[in-house]
């Protein structure tokens, strides 16, 4: 009954996460789904939320953006192939310092980028947000399946 | 209500960042989850809570964290709005005008985008507020800002047992 209830958690969190990242790629794929065009001011307004998306940031290809900079696209990128691995029977019980570990690239690379020892790397940002994305969700989905499984029992 | 007078400071304060852009643009998805973790402090304090903090705790105050910030943070953006009828869907306007003449859609949809957001951009620049723009903003903030403020709860509650347990 855990193991289906557990499995039932990693299914809705891979879900949830392919929307959010579906919605990053929406300038991509508004040529497979027209719809998303209507959408696309509330979504530019949602992912502004969660990132400054400065435009010389964005992953640009070709003549369409990410709606997220490369740093949090590769978080979130992250997420998603972490939840994608998590489908297929992978979970890695992550430490709290090992999360700290995996930030520490991307900590390194925003200290050197504001003492302007070199310039904004677009793929040094998607990669170092990449490692901090899929080590992050391993830490966050443990944290929801605890949280979630012992709702009622947790005083 | 002093329950959650922790989750409301947090949940103030993230508000108040929400609409300072140069906070916004060094903290962006940070805000939200460091305040739910400020409002776990702050509730550790208020009792005198020793030894580990409750995980479900935790994401609920990170949950109401998440909500207040969202309340507050569109309270302030629709009153920024009101005072200066001027914000950033109008600014991004023309970019959204270029962007929509590059992407291969209908342009029965294209006029369709335009016109709602010509819509609310004439609105906001009339009366300083858009009925469509402040249901949007309080869904989005709402959302999203719960979501982040739940994992900011968890995270933080695991952080600080760690930290208690070393």
């Amino acid at each position: 009954m855990i193991e289906k209830k557990k499995k039932f958690i990693i299914y809705i969190l891979f879900l949830l996460i392919l929307i959010w990242c579906f919605g990053i790629f929406s300038e991509f794929l508004i040529y497979n789904f027209p719809f998303l065009t209507k959408l696309l001011p509330f979504l530019k307004y949602n992912y502004s939320l969660v990132c400054h998306t400065e435009s010389d940031k964005l992953v640009c290809i070709g003549m369409h953006h990410t709606l997220t900079c490369a740093r949090c696209t590769g978080i979130y990128l992250g997420g998603f192939f972490s939840s994608l691995v998590t489908i297929f029977g992978y979970n890695k019980n992550t430490s709290t310092r090992l999360l700290l570990f995996s930030s520490l690239p991307m900590i390194t690379d925003v200290f050197l980028l504001a003492l302007g020892i070199y310039n904004y790397s677009k793929i040094i940002a998607l990669l170092t947000g990449l490692l901090l994305g899929s080590v992050g969700f391993f830490y966050i989905q443990n944290l929801i399946i605890e949280l979630l499984l012992n709702f009622r029992k947790i005083k | 209500m002093k329950k959650y007078l922790p989750a409301i400071v947090a949940g103030f304060v993230a508000g108040v960042l929400h609409i300072v852009p140069l906070a916004k643009s060094m903290t962006c998805c940070l805000i939200v989850p460091l305040a739910a973790f400020g409002a776990i402090i702050l509730d550790q304090k208020a009792n005198g809570t020793k030894g580990n903090f409750d995980l479900k705790r935790g994401a609920i105050l990170g949950l109401l964290t998440g909500l207040f910030a969202a309340l507050f943070g569109s309270f302030f953006d629709i009153f920024v709005t009101f005072i200066t009828r001027n914000n950033d869907i109008i600014i991004s306007f023309n970019e959204l005008t270029q962007l929509l003449d590059t992407m291969p859609v209908p342009n029965d949809v294209k006029a369709e985008v335009l016109e709602l957001m010509n819509q609310v951009s004439d609105s906001i620049k009339e009366s300083g507020f858009s009925l469509l723009y402040s249901v949007s903003i309080i869904f989005n903030n709402v959302i999203v800002n719960s979501i982040f403020g739940t994992i900011g709860g968890l995270v933080g509650t695991k952080v600080l047992n760690a930290r208690n347990s070393n």
